[in-house]
């Protein structure tokens, strides 16, 4: 996020560190935020899913943070160009993050309620859709942090298979649902721990969208064939 | 229709004496939009927009290279005339430099040297240029007042009115905004924004808010040469060139 050259006004480059640090940090907890979420519901630690619901309140602060440095920055230095496409994907980025990490808390609140029943032995089933989104936020975030639009572009077609696993493993859960008992309450739980991945997964894609925008100055959110072409450009370029 | 190269600039380089201003440049400026010449003080935008005018012709020892037609017509034919030719190129310069008349006579004075006196004319002349230059409503109580009582921004506007009495085709803008406030400055780019429907602007701006907020084209000038020309928003959002990025981003040493 630094910039090559340094800016004529010193104060501008500092607000712009200051703006790429704190989203930087703000991606460093909502990634761990995830990750011991998951680790929460599998190992059935109720510490970890604590820690999670506490330590979002870092990441709201730290939205209204970058939201509050982009504002100055805009109204103080009146950006433009790349510089002003980093304020404004960096407030975008801090937006998907925020709802990253509202995931990661419902998941931890899920798992917490699951700890007081049977322990289900399908819970594991979630650790792939789980791996999925995560490799897919981590790369929505080297992309966004890199400049690499190839990479931001490619995004959506692998959040098409974690809406496929999503798809998969609701639909084991639900036909465990159907079998009643006093079970059919956790499944309800790990339904919504899944389709709060999916979700995540959408989000990473719009980071990556943001990434896109950031290092070509391209809209591509409502556009799939322009996704496609950019993505095709990094493979070309590496064959 | 417009036309896209209302002032085609061909391969055009310019010298004063040995120094040479401008090299090769080569854009082709729409007509009825309004175009903003920018880069660092003395990269040769004030040169090639007084070129507009043949406004250099005045100074000793400069030549040029190449050509810069209006309206597909070569401004240095030898057929043309420099004092026609500024009948159709209007100019507004940094200071506002109203003479020291009335605001009436202001406006009409290149009718009055070109001839023209009837008084019904010469009224009409005043009352629609001062409309154009949205000096009208301020001023219509004021006309044979001094134009030197009027406010700064009044003033500049007034010689924009000047400038448009004749109706030309083409109005060049040499920082017009420089000695103004920020309020008349948005009153002058407003006007801007509304001439260029009647007239071809070409504007040099030190003001990288103002070519955002008042132009259609923007070209980027740096060392007497033509960096990069485009849309005013791609120039601003996605400049192609680094140096065009490394300026308007001020990150230019």
């Amino acid at each position: 996020m630094e910039p090559k050259t340094p800016h004529i006004i010193r104060e501008f480059d500092e607000a712009f560190n200051a703006l790429g640090k704190t989203v930087s940090m703000m991606a460093a907890q909502c990634l761990l935020n995830l990750e011991r979420s998951i680790a929460g519901l599998l190992t059935r630690d109720i510490d970890l899913c604590r820690a999670v619901i506490a330590d979002d309140n870092d990441v709201d602060d730290a939205e209204l943070k970058v939201d509050a440095a982009g504002l100055e920055i805009l109204v103080r230095f009146h950006p433009v160009a790349t510089d002003l496409r980093k304020v404004i994907s960096s407030m975008k980025v801090a937006a998907n993050l925020e709802r990253i990490s509202d995931h990661a808390v419902n998941i931890a609140k899920r798992a917490k309620k699951m700890l007081g029943k049977m322990e289900l032995p399908e819970t594991q089933l979630v650790e792939p859709v789980y791996k999925m989104a995560y490799d897919l936020m981590k790369d929505a975030l080297v992309a966004y942090t890199d400049q690499n639009a190839a990479l931001g572009a490619s995004l959506r077609d692998r959040d098409r298979e974690i809406d496929r696993a999503h798809k998969r493993v609701i639909a084991t859960f639900s036909e465990r649902m159907e079998e009643g008992g006093d079970i059919t309450e956790a499944y309800l739980h790990l339904i919504f721990v899944v389709r709060s991945l999916e979700r995540v997964g959408d989000l990473a894609v719009n980071i990556g969208e943001d990434a896109v925008f950031l290092d070509r100055a391209e809209d591509i959110r409502y556009s799939k064939s322009r996704a496609s072409d950019i993505a095709g450009e990094e493979e070309e370029e590496s064959a | 229709m417009t036309r896209d190269d209302f002032i085609a600039v061909e391969n055009f380089s310019f010298f004063y004496g040995e120094k040479q201003a401008l090299h090769d440049i080569d854009m082709a400026i729409p007509e009825r939009r309004v175009t903003a010449l920018i880069g660092p003080s003395g990269c040769g935008k004030s040169t090639l927009l007084r070129n507009m005018n043949r406004m250099n012709d005045l100074i000793e020892g400069v030549r040029h290279r190449g050509d810069i037609r209006l309206n597909g017509h070569s401004l240095y034919d030898p057929k043309v005339e420099v004092i026609s030719l500024r009948k159709r190129v209007g100019m507004v310069f940094q200071k506002y430099n109203p003479f020291a008349k009335t605001v009436y006579e202001n406006v009409v004075f290149s009718l009055r040297v070109a001839g023209r006196n009837r008084k019904r004319e010469l009224d009409e002349v005043v009352e629609r240029s001062l409309r154009s230059a949205a000096l009208w409503d301020e001023v219509k109580d004021r006309l044979h007042d001094s134009a030197f009582g009027l406010s700064g921004g009044q003033q500049q506007r007034l010689c924009i009115a000047r400038a448009i009495a004749n109706q030309p085709e083409i109005l060049l803008m040499d920082e017009p905004c420089a000695a103004l406030d920020p309020t008349a400055t948005l009153k002058i780019e407003s006007l801007i924004r509304e001439l260029k429907e009647q007239f071809t602007i070409v504007i040099v701006t030190h003001n990288m808010e103002q070519a955002t907020r008042c132009s259609d084209r923007t070209a980027f000038l740096y060392m007497g040469r033509l960096i990069e020309y485009g849309d005013t928003k791609q120039v601003f959002e996605n400049p192609r060139e680094e140096e065009t990025e490394a300026y308007i981003s001020g990150r230019f040493s």
